[in-house]
């Protein structure tokens, strides 16, 4: 990125004239560092447009308010690299939501119960298997890789079967819907990879099919319990599951009261500590999930193989493939991760909402595209990075966030958040660079 | 140095002064001046990263800025992108063909500047008329209709000048317009550069074929480093001195040594009866029945028409066709399963392609990234990759085949041309391979690097790394290969050892309608 800014710099800084290096800073700002300025511009407008803006509550409220789409934005940039697209998160957010909702609430095998249990644990053979492999028999490809892979898948689902389905009668503990459902969006997300590979199909016809039938499904499961299509998770006594709050409070005390039964005496009682009070002020539970993928993603695209093949592929998939990249396998991974996560986000929206239904996350593939772009990440695969992808995100969320500290109705938001993309997408692209080196030619 | 014109006094019709252009951390021309005149051919030669395609670049308004400046017809003018230059009447043809595969041979030449029927729908009846005038006119033999993407190379090229030339072009540049021509194509297009300059047309024309440098061109001019050398009339240079002003010393011959190496007796790679079924996208040519055995330390040589399935040979081998390959490969004597290019390169084999942009390089990644790319999982410590041994290996690999980049952190693409194929090179050498497959490794290279090339080849002979290499170049398979296999439409026709092989053998034997060979192991 620094030669980037070096490269988009240099030819104004040859012709050196006093004015002319001052401005030579100021376009390189513009270039490389313009979205790190839109996020200060915007920041510096929020201190000063508002008195709550800078509180704590307000910044936690933020983070909070963007986790969800944070989250659909990390798989979304790992999608983006390759070169591909998934328009299946939003509807995999609904989805997910009201799998979450229906394993909390209903204690009994509902189809909820069957789809998600049975999802999850195929997906936890197929990790445990890939784990397996990877780890034991390395790069061997024989009996001894098959049968390892077997063990591992057989050891897996069936771990997961034992944890999970005596807790269907009892509706699943908040930790287990935390496994079970963004397990089942690992298997749906690579579902669309496997046809994308396979099939040799577009991502985005692919995804656009996953998140019509994502939706389909959802409404089918949600109308299977006869209450219609909103599942509220107050029962008749206007109380929540377990751990509920705590998802979407961030109460360290329910949490500790949530895990103590298991958990080492010491660590309850830290968490029962102010102190763990004052950091979960701060960062809400939801904020904490999305910090903790991004990190994730970070480490992915920064330090693994995996990561570097990403970049691979989007920039020139042949070449990755005569370079010995199992291409195939590395697209369905990254569309598994994407589901997983679109799920992931699902349960924290059932939680935030204290409801599941399939219509939660309508659109929010297009928020987690436009976060994603504005971070500068290409559509043309092999570019990006995951620090812009939570600036593109802050830069949404503060600008709402503003927005509505000032009382604008959700209308004007709307319009202006529209002008605010199209507007950083250009400063990403160099364009106030451009315009003033073609001013200097003109002079 | 002089600058005699061919026709004395004549007025250059584009004119380049003193034109400085900057990369980031390179600076790719400096102080460069040059002329084109009417009815001349004018050649420009250098090694790689001399700065030819830079400068026509800056002529040809792909780079708008640069300092100095540009004359047409002796007026200043500033060209603010490609199509101004193209009305300024200046036709470029780059090195990669620019053709939309997809659209017939008029709608290519017609791109951008559709005629109009009364309804404002596209006149196709007027535009494939047109076309043919102007292919009449060219002598070229394509029919206007027909979807570029089904032509072979040789004619797509020919395309391109015709549709640089449509515009009413003074000037046209040609870049290394015959790396991937036939001799009986090359010999085409060096009539119809013959016509061009009768019209009184400049042709600008980058090569780095000295045989056809001196046959088709009035002047040379010599670019070094980014720095004008000089110009010389074609009459009175030779062929040492202008490779002395490229390089700036004295090369005996292009093959820098002579020493032999003498391959092994045991046979490593050895394939049978490899036939590939069903069309390949764009390419009809098919292989059948081809057989033949690599031995330790052995560079075998595929030569051929274009067309006659030398690529596809090597693809087939590294897995690139999958399971529609037919026959068997071994290696050891034992027969692998090789469906992927990843099955060749865990059994120890490389392949360096023909075309860098589209097979070889990722073009937006680093050096770095690019070479550690096919050997990354080796790099690998605690499942990450690890950065410091990724960075020796790039440092370790730049410095070994002299690799020119500012740092190993550049990106890829800004180098020229020479230096990305040695970063292929060094990508599959640091896999340290047993079995090197190369298809044109020297296509569009300057002498320097082809001879550092060659080098190299030789010296991964004396380490018993096995070797094919397919070649349209005849000199560098008769001076490199221990033997030579001739490809005829999709066949092996003959196989020659070096004692045996000439150049008149080889064309023969290559020629379609020659007679068969059976066994040629």
């Amino acid at each position: 990125m620094s030669d980037e800014a070096r490269a988009r710099a240099s030819p104004s800084e040859l012709r050196a004239t006093p004015s002319g290096s001052l401005r030579a800073a100021a376009s390189r700002l513009a270039g490389s560092g313009s979205l790190y300025v839109g996020l200060a511009i915007i920041f510096v407008t929020g201190c000063l447009v508002s008195d709550t803006f800078l509180t704590a509550g307000n910044q936690r409220d933020v983070l909070r308010a963007v986790s969800q789409n944070g989250i659909l934005a990390v798989g979304m940039t790992l999608v983006i690299i390759t070169a591909g697209i998934d328009l299946s998160v939003g509807r995999m957010l609904g989805l997910g939501s009201t799998l979450a909702a229906m394993l909390l609430v209903d204690r009994r095998w509902t189809a909820a119960a069957f789809f998600a249990l049975s999802a999850a644990v195929v997906a936890a053979g197929v990790v445990s298997a890939v784990v397996a492999r990877g780890l034991i028999a390395g790069e061997r490809r024989d009996g001894v890789s098959r049968a390892v892979s077997c063990a591992a898948f057989a050891i897996g689902a069936a771990l997961l079967a034992l944890w999970t389905f005596p807790q269907v009668g009892g509706g699943l503990s908040i930790l287990a819907v935390l496994i079970v459902v963004p397990l089942s969006g690992l298997l749906l997300g690579g579902v669309s990879g496997v046809i994308i590979t396979k099939c040799r199909l577009q991502p985005f016809i692919v995804t656009l099919a996953m998140m019509t039938s994502a939706y389909g499904a959802a409404r089918l499961i949600a109308a299977g319990g006869g209450s219609g299509y909103i599942h509220s998770l107050y029962d008749s006594e206007g109380r929540v599951p377990a751990g509920v709050d705590w998802l979407r409070a961030a109460d360290p005390a329910a949490l500790a009261g949530l895990i103590q039964s298991w958990a080492p005496a010491g660590l309850t009682g830290l968490l029962n500590s102010a102190g763990a009070k004052q950091v979960f002020d701060l960062i809400p539970v939801p904020g904490l999930f999305f910090l903790v993928s991004l990190a994730i993603g970070l480490f992915i695209l920064n330090r693994l193989r995996f990561g570097r093949y990403l970049y691979a592929i989007g920039g020139n998939e042949e070449t990755a493939r005569l370079s010995g990249i199992n291409v195939d396998r590395v697209k369905i991974a990254v569309y598994a991760i994407s589901g997983m996560l679109s799920f992931l986000a699902g349960v924290l929206a059932c939680a935030q909402y204290r409801q599941g239904k399939p219509d939660m996350g309508g659109m929010a593939e297009l928020d987690a595209i436009a976060a994603v772009v504005i971070g500068g990440t290409s559509l043309m695969g092999g570019r990006g990075r995951m620090v812009g992808t939570l600036v593109g995100v802050l830069i949404f969320g503060y600008l709402t966030n503003i927005l509505s500290l000032r009382g604008l109705s959700t209308d004007v938001q709307l319009f202006i958040t529209g002008m605010i993309i199209v507007v950083a997408v250009l400063l990403q692209e160099g364009f106030l660079q451009r315009l003033t080196a073609r001013r200097r030619q003109a002079e | 140095m002089t600058e005699t014109a061919p026709s004395g006094t004549t007025q250059a019709i584009l004119e380049a002064r003193h034109v400085t252009k900057t990369f980031p951390g390179v600076v790719a021309l400096r102080d460069v001046s040059f002329a084109v005149v009417p009815g001349e051919v004018h050649a420009v030669v250098g090694e790689n990263g001399a700065g030819k395609s830079t400068l026509m670049k800056v002529l040809s308004g792909v780079h708008a800025d640069f300092e100095g400046e540009i004359l047409l017809d002796g007026r200043a003018v500033r060209f603010e992108g490609p199509r101004q230059a193209q009305q300024a009447g200046i036709g470029i043809v780059h090195q990669e063909l620019n053709l939309v595969r997809d659209l017939t041979v008029a709608e290519n030449v017609f791109l951008g500047r559709e005629p109009l029927t009364r309804l404002r729908t596209i006149d196709r009846r007027t535009m494939n008329a047109q076309t043919r005038d102007l292919f009449e006119r060219l002598a070229i033999k394509v029919a206007p209709d027909r979807r570029v993407g089904d032509l072979r190379i040789g004619e797509q090229q020919m395309v391109e000048i015709a549709k640089a030339l449509s515009l009413d072009a003074r000037v046209l540049i040609l870049d290394e317009p015959t790396s991937a021509l036939s001799d009986r194509e090359t010999a085409t297009l060096f009539s119809l550069i013959r016509r061009l300059k009768e019209q009184g047309v400049g042709v600008v024309y980058i090569s780095h074929r000295m045989e056809e440098v001196f046959e088709v061109s009035d002047r040379i001019t010599v670019l070094r480093d980014g720095e004008y050398v000089g110009t010389l009339p074609t009459p009175q240079a030779t062929r040492d001195e202008l490779i002395r002003m490229m390089v700036g010393r004295t090369l005996k011959s292009f093959f820098a040594e002579d020493e032999r190496t003498t391959p092994g007796d045991e046979v490593i790679l050895s394939v049978e009866n490899l036939s590939l079924a069903g069309a390949v996208e764009g390419r009809r040519t098919l292989i059948r029945d081809v057989s033949f055995d690599v031995r330790a330390g052995e560079i075998v040589g595929l030569a051929g028409l274009l067309g006659s399935g030398r690529t596809e040979v090597l693809e087939a081998i590294f897995g690139v066709h999958g399971d529609r390959v037919r026959g068997r490969v071994c290696i050891d004597g034992r027969p692998v399963a090789i469906r992927s290019p990843r099955d060749a390169i865990k059994h120890g084999m490389a392949l360096v392609t023909e075309d860098r942009k589209a097979t070889g390089l990722v073009a937006q990644m680093t050096v770095r990234e690019n070479l550690s790319l096919p050997s990354l999982r080796r790099l690998v410590r605690f499942g990450m990759v690890d950065g410091g041994a990724e960075r020796r290996l790039a440092d370790d690999f730049i410095g070994q085949l002299s690799i020119r980049t500012p740092s190993r952190e550049q990106t890829v693409s800004n180098l020229s041309g020479g230096n990305q194929q040695k970063v292929i090179l060094g990508k599959w050498l640091a896999i340290r391979p047993r079995i090197l497959l190369l298809d044109e490794p020297t296509r569009g290279i300057d002498v320097g690097a082809k001879a550092e090339i060659y080098h190299l080849l030789r010296e991964l002979s004396l380490r018993r790394v096995a070797i094919v290499m397919a070649s349209s170049e005849l000199p560098e398979l008769l001076e490199l290969c221990h033997r030579i296999v001739v490809m005829r439409e999709g066949r092996a026709a003959a196989l020659f050892t070096r004692e045996e092989a000439t150049q008149e053998k080889i064309l023969h034997a290559a020629a379609p309608g020659g007679k068969e060979t059976a066994d040629v192991r």
